[in-house]
């Protein structure tokens, strides 16, 4: 008890000390205030809910662990006390997995293990993440100086289906904010004047999570905070500050075994009433577009669009040519252009988006053909070993992550390429018939 | 089954979104969506959900009730709605403090306003849309799902009722990108609160349920036309909600700013190539051979 | 399992009157068609009439539905038959008038993806009363009997069913035909090959050209050079605001001499007297400005694209004096003056400001083909197979007598027959062929439509002749000069034709369909009498490959025709004769690609031709 209350002055310390490097005089009328707030503050460390598939972890979830690595680093060399990076791991068999996710930047890893686990659900899922959210015992264990957890401060999850649909469901059971698809995140103090967060008066938000969610069009950038309800009128708390992250835009930080520590088994609560949806069968399905088993991508974006039917055509031929499966932008799948249906139910579907919101690839070569290179797409196939791109305009984006920039309309350059590996292929099989 | 008469009760939450399709859909110059000079139409997942109730109509002959929270001009989206899925009800929340809500507030208005359909005898099954195409949040649903206490299931491509029992039994297709996909099997007593993959489409396999998809379809067309009649509208007051958890006040988000998304830092150097030169496309097609080898030459 | 009385398989306008007749019987029946939608699988040349025959009683359209008068979307009434014979640079006209009014209530122009679906509408109001109605988007597989008087129905699409019994109306490629085995494929001497455009032309200029008014509508047929020495001709016919022209030829004669099809009905096109009727202001759309920046050239496309895309839309609207009506109800326009000036506007600010230039061409909507057969030669004699009734093009009734091509109706006449003999079988609850399938035949039997396909009607023949009268008699073939001499005189007229039909008419038809007829007399009928016409400008046509590109295809990945013989002489004529190029020769055989198919069943005598299954293949805007 006693060290809780030393802790909440070290916090109340600090706070001056922030306030103090800000020039605005009127902030401190409102320490006193503040210090009150912060007291009653309960809400630590980031939790990151993990995705494992038949105890593989998926490559999302590495990529939440690395930013919050980073961020919390940042975090505990700005704010005291420390606070740490949470992994939350479900399933069952899954204990292996604990300390590689240790490895690769979780503090700590509460994990609840249970046959009944082992495939999501999301009932049940939401019921043992909000369990294990809310648990004092396993904060308690995370850092022993702190044991009037309340919520976790900031939460993760992945935005892939599974990870969306968990981190709503979570998020309406702890009641609080949650912005989806995030791509950059920032902690920082931010002086605040909402009509009604705070009554249109300035109040400073400590350690606020800032949430920047690109547009679907890529081109715009929102950022989204929570934030308690500060207002007199309509008090109230909102923790844990929540996002859903885009799968691929972070980097993982470098596995490393010598990293340490905790893991804490957490024994769930299960009632009957949670079990009632129930899995009766499970297949794995070929994918119709495979992106995986073949050496290049060709993919097109709306700069066909002054003649799309014939420009489709045109890269249909050409991805015949060189053997590549055949990928779309995300606009695409909307069918913007009204084409010969057979064309359109073939190429303009979800199932070849790259991107954020479809597949992330990595061919040998990829070519981007009039695609301008919104944030969502890079997303997709910036693993690319070699990217080509047709484009007329020098100044898309997508130049950044070409090696080779074809400057030209597609349905003039395309033809003529199509021309010269034909030319090329002819050249090399002669010789090779000779052999 | 929660009508004692045995009546399934359906209800589609829908959402009017801009309309992508060429000639309709308007673009600033810099390349962000013109919203004003967009046209607005029933949201394509929303569709597709609707068509899911449509299916619950045909083949079980379910009364449906069809929902969307905005402003008056959001009826459209209901009339469109109806078309597809010959709705006997459809609810429109409108109120100006509901302005500004985020998903969670969002998901507190259809809560009440779900609990309100089909003379509050109960829905069985909440149909919703994978996600709306303007960008959202993909969050509503399972937000409303869990406020109302029903088990929400994404992702669904087929499902079907068991009546007598009070099941669903229903096909989800879990994408793993960049892996092969799965289907999963599941079933689950009602109610339940259910979004459909963009692939669901309905399949109706009886020579009766095509005859009866007709008879609804041509309902439908006549209902739409005199959509009013079956139209509600709620205010805050008359769903009865605490004004402190819905619009602004019950919405623990904010967006803080919007702002162009600077150009990242280039991650490679391009060369640059003049497209219209055979000289320099035959040295990339030398390139890409070099890179491809013999996949492409047999 | 589920049962219903009738299953009708096939929802054109035989399959359909079937349905609404059996309905207005009281009966169950349940149409299925294979199309997404009613109408889309549907060609026809453009005509439909209603008989008043003084032999016999026909059932026209208008019997099966009596608000078919004053509700149905049909185009125009035809008022004017017109018979032109073609040379290079001239043509002699012939009124015909008097034998499109022979016998006739009235004849409309139509176009079936507009008039099917009001068909089905009605067909399905009656049909839903007794439990039935009308089912698409399946496409029937098998057809198996579990005793006499039960088939069961196996589709690709929804579990099987059973019936009673079948009307097969799935047209003259008829699936149903082939699986039972209930006729023989047609052959080529069967049939004819029609290719048809659909032509867009607003209202007022349709009437003003065609010196018509707004209830009427004409029909202008063509002989001579245009048929590049093909048996068979082409025809224009007027719809409201778009103008159907196509070409029918005998598949015999392609066969002799394989032609693209397409080329047939561009012959056509390019007459100096079609290209005048066809013509319409086009707007050409610029491909690039050249002194503009490409931002600014991207812009000003967009912006130019916009406005012919207005000035279209305005400019069609302002012939047509319901689109007037709309614009000014609406309050966007207060007097038709103004939408005048707007269309002028717009047409102005195109040329100044963006460098438009508009010309003269014509606005082809869509292309189209089907077999047509040729009831003289092939109608089924016994047109049922057990307890399956076959109607219309599928039991390949159709009526050919020179100028004179009806289908239409003869389906509607049989369908009404058919389900008069399956309401009586239901009645009786027996299916036998006594009771149903011989029933049905001498139903048929006594249909002036089927005297039509065996004999020459001798008063026909007369209100031809007269109409014929400017026809210099020399030149005429000596072979014909004594027919003709005998058929003029209306003593012998009598005699002859009675000997005529006494000695089979089908034995005198290779004298009257021949190329003497259809091509080589027409041309120096022409030249000799013919007036001088002269075109103002010169037709661009869409290529085939822009042809096939504007149509709706949901593509079936499985493949619906299987080549029988890569090899064989047949199968390399269709890579001419396939009017979508479907057909392609590589290493001396004969490969097929099937995706551009318009399933006309063209290629159907030596393939394993099924129909694709439902919603999938070929879906027509106009047909």
């Amino acid at each position: 008890m006693t060290s809780a209350v030393s802790e909440t002055k070290t916090n109340a310390n600090n706070i001056q000390g922030i306030l103090v490097n800000d020039t605005e005089n009127e902030n401190r009328k409102r320490t006193a205030e503040e210090k009150e707030k912060e007291e009653e503050n309960n809400n630590r460390h980031l939790y990151v809910v993990i995705e494992q598939e038949e105890g593989k972890i998926l490559p999302a979830s590495f990529e939440m662990l690395g930013e919050g690595r980073r961020l919390m680093d940042n975090f505990n060399s700005k704010y005291n006390p420390k606070e740490n990076v949470v992994a939350i791991i479900l399933g069952h068999n899954i204990k292996h997995l604990c300390q590689e996710l240790i490895y690769h930047g979780a503090d700590a890893v509460i994990c609840a293990d249970h046959p009944e686990l082992r495939y999501p659900r999301n009932l049940l899922y939401t019921k043992i993440i909000s369990q294990i959210a809310t648990d004092k015992s396993s904060a308690a264990q995370i850092s022993s100086s702190n044991n009037t957890f309340n919520k976790p401060r900031y939460m993760f999850f992945s935005a892939d289906d599974t990870g969306r649909h968990l981190s709503s469901t979570v998020l309406a059971e702890l009641e609080s904010g949650l912005a989806s698809d995030i791509n950059k995140l920032v902690i920082n103090d931010l002086e605040i004047r909402h009509e009604h967060k705070t009554k249109g008066k300035p109040i400073s938000y400590k350690k606020t999570l800032e949430m920047y969610r690109p547009d679907f069009s890529g081109f715009l950038w929102t950022t989204i905070l929570c934030l308690d309800n500060l207002n007199p009128e309509n008090k109230k708390e909102f923790y844990p500050q929540a996002c859903s992250i885009i799968p691929g835009v972070f980097p993982q930080i470098e596995r490393d075994t010598n990293r340490n520590g905790k893991v804490i088994d957490f024994t769930p609560t299960i009632l009957q009433e949670d079990l009632k949806v129930k899995i009766i069968g499970r297949r794995t399905i070929k994918n119709k577009v495979d992106f995986n088993n073949k050496k290049a991508i060709v993919s097109f974006g709306r700069g066909i669009k002054e003649n799309a039917e014939q420009n489709i055509k045109l890269i249909e031929n050409f991805a015949k040519e060189i053997e590549a499966e055949i990928g779309i932008s995300l606009p695409i799948s909307k069918k913007p252009y009204i084409i010969n249906e057979n064309l359109s139910s073939t190429y303009m579907i979800p199932d070849r988006v790259i991107g954020t919101s479809g597949r992330k690839v990595n061919p040998l070569v990829y070519f981007a053909v009039g695609i301008s290179g919104a944030v969502q797409h890079i997303a997709g196939m910036k693993e690319a070993e070699f990217v080509i791109s047709i484009n007329p305009d020098a100044e898309a984006p997508i130049i950044d992550e070409s090696d080779i920039f074809i400057k030209g309309k597609i349905e003039e350059v395309l033809p003529l390429l199509i021309k010269e590996i034909k030319k090329y292929k002819e050249k090399m099989q002669i010789p090779q018939e000779v052999k | 089954m929660l009508n004692p008469s045995g009546t399934l009760n359906v209800a589609v939450i829908v959402k009017l979104e801009p309309d992508f399709s060429e000639g309709n859909v308007s673009y600033n110059s810099d390349g962000t969506l013109n919203r004003a000079e967009t046209k607005n139409v029933l949201g394509p997942h929303s569709a597709v959900a609707s068509s899911a109730a449509l299916y619950a109509k045909v083949k079980y002959g379910a009364n449906v009730s069809v929902a969307t929270m905005g402003p008056p001009i959001a009826e459209a989206a209901l009339q469109q709605s109806q078309l597809i899925c010959n709705a006997d009800e459809l609810h429109l929340y409108s109120d100006r403090i509901f302005a500004g809500a985020d998903t969670l507030a969002t998901s507190e208005v259809l809560r009440a306003g779900i609990k309100k359909m089909a003379n509050e005898q109960g829905i069985d099954i909440v149909f919703s849309g994978h996600r709306a195409s303007d960008g959202e949040t993909g969050q509503t649903g399972p937000q409303t799902a869990w406020k109302l206490g029903y088990p929400f299931i994404g992702n669904v491509i087929d499902y079907d009722i068991d009546k007598e029992r009070g099941y669903v039994r229903l096909q989800r297709l879990i994408k793993n990108y960049g892996h092969n996909d799965i289907i999963e099997e599941l079933e689950s007593p009602l109610p339940v609160f259910i979004t459909l993959d963009p692939s669901y489409s309905p399949f109706f396999n009886t020579v009766s349920q095509r005859l009866n998809l007709a008879l609804n379809q041509n309902d439908a067309e006549k209902r739409s036309s005199r959509y009013k009649e079956y139209l509600k509208t709620f205010s805050a007051q008359s769903l009865e909600l605490n004004l402190k958890s819905v619009g602004l006040p019950g919405s623990p988000t904010i967006v803080y700013k919007v702002e162009k998304i600077p150009r990242a830092k280039a991650n490679r150097k391009a060369d640059i190539i003049d497209g219209y030169s055979q000289e320099n496309l035959s040295q990339v097609a030398r390139r890409i051979y070099g890179i491809l080898g013999e996949t492409i030459i047999k | 399992m589920e049962k219903f009385d009738v299953a009708i398989i096939g929802g054109g306008s035989a399959g359909l009157a079937a349905l609404k007749q059996l309905s207005n019987l009281g009966k169950q029946a349940i149409l299925i068609e294979g199309g997404k939608k009613i109408g889309t699988k549907n060609v026809s040349g453009g005509l439909l009439y209603s008989k008043n025959t003084t032999i016999g009683k026909v059932y026209n359209v208008e019997d099966v539905y009596d608000n078919f008068l004053t509700d149905a979307p049909v185009e125009r009434q035809i008022t004017k038959y017109m018979l032109h014979a073609t040379s290079k640079d001239k043509m002699f006209s012939l009124d015909l008038t008097p034998t499109h009014n022979y016998q006739t209530n009235f004849g409309y122009s139509v176009l079936l993806n507009k008039l099917l679906p009001w068909f089905a509408k009605e067909a399905l109001n009656s049909a839903e009363k007794t439990g039935g109605g009308i089912v698409t988007g399946i496409h029937v597989r098998s057809i198996m009997w579990k005793d006499e008087n039960t088939i069961i129905i196996e589709t690709d699409e929804l579990e099987p069913f059973q019936v009673k019994a079948v009307i097969a109306a799935d047209g003259v490629n008829s699936e149903v035909a082939q699986i039972t085995g209930a006729r023989r494929k047609f052959t080529q001497s069967d049939l004819y090959q029609g290719v048809k455009v659909v032509v867009k032309l607003p209202e007022e200029i349709i009437e003003e050209r065609f010196e018509i008014t707004n209830n009427e509508g004409a029909a202008h047929l063509f002989a001579g050079d245009v048929t590049l020495n093909h048996i068979g001709g082409g025809f224009l016919y007027t719809n409201k605001d778009t103008l159907s022209v196509g070409a029918v030829y005998h598949y015999d004669s392609l066969i002799e001499k394989p032609t693209e099809p397409y080329e047939l009905v561009n012959a056509l096109l390019s007459n100096p007297f079609v290209i005048e009727l066809i013509k319409d202001e086009v707007p050409e759309t610029k491909e690039n400005y050249k002194n503009l920046s490409k931002e600014e050239e991207l812009r000003t496309r967009f912006k130019a694209n916009k406005l012919i895309k207005d000035w279209k839309e305005l400019h069609h609207t302002y012939y047509s004096p319901s689109g007037v009506k709309e614009l000014l109800a609406n309050g966007k326009y207060k007097t038709k003056e103004e939408i005048k000036n707007k269309v002028d506007s717009i047409h102005d600010e195109l040329v100044s400001k963006y460098d438009i230039e508009f010309e003269s061409n014509y606005v082809e909507l869509e292309y189209s083909a089907k077999l047509v057969p040729d009831g003289k030669r092939c109608r089924m004699k016994k047109p049922y197979f057990k307890n399956i009734l076959f109607i219309g093009d599928a039991a390949g009734r159709g009526i050919f007598v020179g100028p004179r091509i009806e289908g239409l109706n003869v389906g509607i006449d049989d369908a009404v027959r058919a389900a008069e003999a399956v309401s009586n079988a239901i009645d009786k609850n027996s299916f036998h062929s006594n009771i149903l399938g011989e029933r049905y035949r001498r139903l048929v039997e006594e249909s002036p439509y089927t005297k039509d396909m065996d004999e020459i009607d001798k008063n026909y023949l007369k209100v031809f002749l007269d109409c014929t009268k400017q026809v210099p008699n020399d030149i005429v073939d000596y072979r014909y000069r004594a027919i003709f001499k005998l058929m003029s005189n209306s003593t012998f007229r009598g005699i002859s034709v009675g000997l005529v039909n006494k000695l089979g008419y089908r034995r005198l038809l290779p004298i009257l369909e021949s190329n003497k007829t259809y091509t080589e007399v027409p041309i120096k009928i022409a030249e000799r009498k013919g007036k001088d016409v002269q075109k103002s400008y010169s037709i661009r046509i869409p290529a085939i490959a822009e042809r096939i590109a504007k149509l709706n295809y949901n593509d079936d990945s499985l493949s619906h025709i299987k080549v029988l013989d890569s090899q064989s002489d047949f199968m390399k004529k269709m890579v001419t004769l396939c009017p979508t190029k479907c057909y392609s020769m590589e290493n001396g055989r004969v490969i097929l690609q099937h995706e551009g198919c318009i399933e006309c069943g063209t290629c159907l005598k030596e393939t394993e031709w099924r129909h694709p299954r439902g919603e999938k293949g070929i879906a027509y805007q106009y047909g």
